[in-house]
């Protein structure tokens, strides 16, 4: 799991073109909406390309992905139990 | 006052007035399959026009083999019915013909895009996201080479924004006739590009309904003739309004303020309460969003004395940017046969909405509003009225205009000062071109001592020309999946100044040229305009463009100079009688 959060924590840098974060910014369970980071619904939408390419995953509706994008360790819970490739 | 003398049209319900009326009042819907278009995303049903490219072709005469652009072609078309409608002679008259489109000829560019990168024989084809070039084809196709042309580009907003012009020009006797309108064709660039942001529905799109689930994207083009004669009008535009949300870049706010100061606006140029209007078609796009926000705002306006509403999108599909124009024209046709068109398949009452009306007849409409919104938040609508309206004199004989600061960048090395306005985390979306956009405005307005201005005019050949080439190439590349929403927001030209308007808070008017390279000409007529009518006393105008390797490439193929990897100049203008000088 801890190696699937970097990989994610990499992936998200680099789909939202995150400058000047590193992975080690990023913690596994602060919030990334909102307060954390603070992504908008741009960056939800990203995050469902990031998941559709990387893993196979197609999430159909925004509003439903807010509890899985809820912080880096529940998108890896939800991509290990769901991914595809 | 401002007449309307002709129209013309085409879209899903019909190849012209006629058709459309028809269809209308048979509540026939023109959406369904995709027929013409070549896209994989097929699950997803579509209003195209009823035409091929070679019909199209055939009914403007051109013998030419050569690729042509549909949506130039669908232009041209609705251009030559609204002259022949108006039954006037162009001949020794100042004619203006005024064009909106978002992706001007996308479709011929994404159709030869590969081969346009190694094949000279293709050099002539718009490689530039060349809206300017869309309506210059127009012209000729329609037999009006030597008119003078403009392009605005607001995003879907553009067609009513190119009305709202026709009619400016008019009042400042800067010309005596004006052919204004819209034409945008079905592309996978937009197909994809609405995609990525997850607003589009697999079944027939249902605005204001509470299971509405996202809009259907359709075709088309509209075009009416203005004047300011009152003889042989067909009705009058009695009022309009510009105005932004300044919200967000691709969603309305929560009480539809851009809409509510547009429609606030309107009715008071046309001299009218809330009371007298009739009708509203409403933009009313089907997606959750619009559908709210555009209720809410039309709950603030009309209180409980909602007039009938509807949108017609489900007829004709969500036409983009030509959608403000098909709609005058539904409007018209509406005025002059007493009817209001249906809120068709309207089933739920929406939490929070408007009950939208399911048509009537025998109905006589003397005043009605059209509303067109746009990405960016460019909230732009029309008062139309059956009868001459009260004359209004709008411009003073000064015509003086200050420049209060200026601010330019030319490479990007100046870009590293961004940092003293935005964030890392604030500009990670940004392109090159929206980063020197935000940096120049933001130090000419600070070195002006003026925080919001009361207008924003940017003027963009080809726009954020980076972003929309990688798009084109992930269309390619990834087989229309994997696509981007960051790519695609930036890739309309109105995204500079609408980003502008959210970050100093303007709602004000807003309103983006893409005429080539007198784009930026067009802008500073228009600022001068703005404030000789007084609707303006401090104006930002931008002019941005940007090139890319690929761009610069095909410059030197086709033996031109090639363009700076960047260029913005932001201008404060003012008043000379404004406390600001």
């Amino acid at each position: 799991m801890d190696e699937l959060i970097y990989t994610l924590k990499t992936q998200i840098i680099e789909a939202l073109s995150l400058e000047e974060i590193t992975p080690e910014d990023i913690e596994d369970d602060a919030p990334l909406f909102g307060q954390g980071l603070g992504l908008d619904s741009i960056d939800a939408l990203e995050l469902i390309v990031l998941l559709d390419k990387n893993y196979g995953i197609k999430l159909k509706n925004p509003a439903e992905s807010k509890s899985i994008f809820a912080s880096v360790r529940t998108i890896a819970h939800y991509v290990a139990e769901n991914r595809t490739k | 006052m401002i007449a309307i003398t002709g129209y013309g049209i085409l879209c899903a319900i019909g190849n012209n007035a006629d058709e459309v009326l028809c269809s209308l009042q048979q509540q026939q819907s023109g959406i369904g399959p995709m027929q013409y278009l070549e896209s994989k995303l097929r699950h997803l049903p579509v209003g195209e026009v009823k035409l091929s490219n070679d019909r199209m072709k055939a009914l403007l005469g051109i013998q030419d083999a050569a690729p042509v652009s549909r949506t130039a072609m669908m232009g041209a078309i609705a251009i030559r019915q609204a002259v022949q409608d108006a039954g006037i002679a162009l001949e020794g008259k100042r004619v203006t013909l005024i064009s909106g489109t978002t992706v001007g000829c996308m479709d011929v560019t994404e159709q030869y895009y590969e081969e346009m990168k190694t094949d000279d024989g293709l050099l002539s084809l718009p490689m530039n996201n060349d809206c300017g070039m869309s309506t210059h084809d127009m012209a000729v196709m329609a037999g009006l080479e030597d008119v003078e042309t403009c392009t605005v580009s607001t995003a879907c907003s553009s067609a009513l924004n190119a009305i709202i012009l026709g009619a400016e020009m008019l009042k400042n006797d800067e010309a005596d006739i004006v052919i204004a309108g819209g034409a945008e064709s079905l592309t996978r660039f937009h197909l994809n590009g609405f995609n990525t942001l997850m607003i589009l529905d697999s079944e027939r799109c249902r605005p204001f309904d509470e299971t509405r689930a996202g809009l259907n994207l359709g075709e088309g083009a509209a075009f009416v003739v203005l004047q300011r004669e009152c003889s042989g009008a067909k009705a009058y535009v009695a009022g309009y309004a510009n105005r932004c949300d300044a919200f967000h870049q691709t969603a309305s706010s929560d009480n539809g303020e851009g809409a509510f100061l547009a429609m606030h606006d309107a009715l008071a140029m046309a001299q009218l309460t809330p009371a007298d209007i009739q009708y509203v078609n409403a933009h009313g796009t089907g997606t959750p969003n619009n559908d709210l926000s555009e209720s809410q705002a039309l709950m603030r306006i009309f209180g409980t004395q909602m007039p009938e509403v509807s949108s017609t999108k489900p007829f004709t599909g969500h036409t983009t940017s030509a959608s403000g124009a098909i709609e005058t024209v539904i409007c018209l046709l509406a005025m002059q046969h007493d009817f209001t068109p249906c809120n068709l398949g309207w089933k739920k009452q929406m939490a929070a909405g408007i009950t939208p009306t399911r048509g009537h007849t025998g109905v006589q409409l003397n005043h009605v509003l059209c509303n067109s919104f746009g990405f960016g938040g460019n909230d732009s609508l029309l008062v139309l009225s059956r009868k001459c309206p009260p004359e209004a004199s709008e411009y003073s004989a000064d015509e003086a205009v200050v420049e209060l600061a200026r601010d330019e960048i030319h490479s990007m090395e100046d870009l590293v000062a961004l940092k003293d306005f935005v964030s890392p985390i604030e500009s990670r979306r940004m392109g090159k071109l929206m980063k020197a956009a935000i940096l120049t405005s933001c130090r000419a307005l600070k070195a002006a001592h003026i925080e919001t201005p009361d207008a924003i005019i940017t003027a963009t050949a080809s726009g954020m020309l980076e972003f929309s080439q990688q798009f084109l190439d992930d269309i390619i590349r990834n087989d229309e999946q994997f696509l981007k929403p960051t790519l695609f927001m930036q890739s309309t030209h109105n995204t500079l100044s609408s980003a502008i308007a959210i970050r100093t808070k303007c709602h004000g008017y807003n309103i983006t040229y893409s005429h080539g390279s007198d784009s930026f000409a067009w802008a500073m007529r228009d600022a001068k305009r703005q404030i000789k009518s007084g609707k303006a006393k401090t104006v930002l105008v931008g002019c941005f463009d940007e090139s890319t390797a690929l761009s610069n490439d095909f410059c030197k193929r086709a033996g031109k100079p090639t363009a700076p990897e960047i260029s913005a100049v932001a201008i404060i203008l003012a008043s000379p009688n404004s406390s600001y000088k």
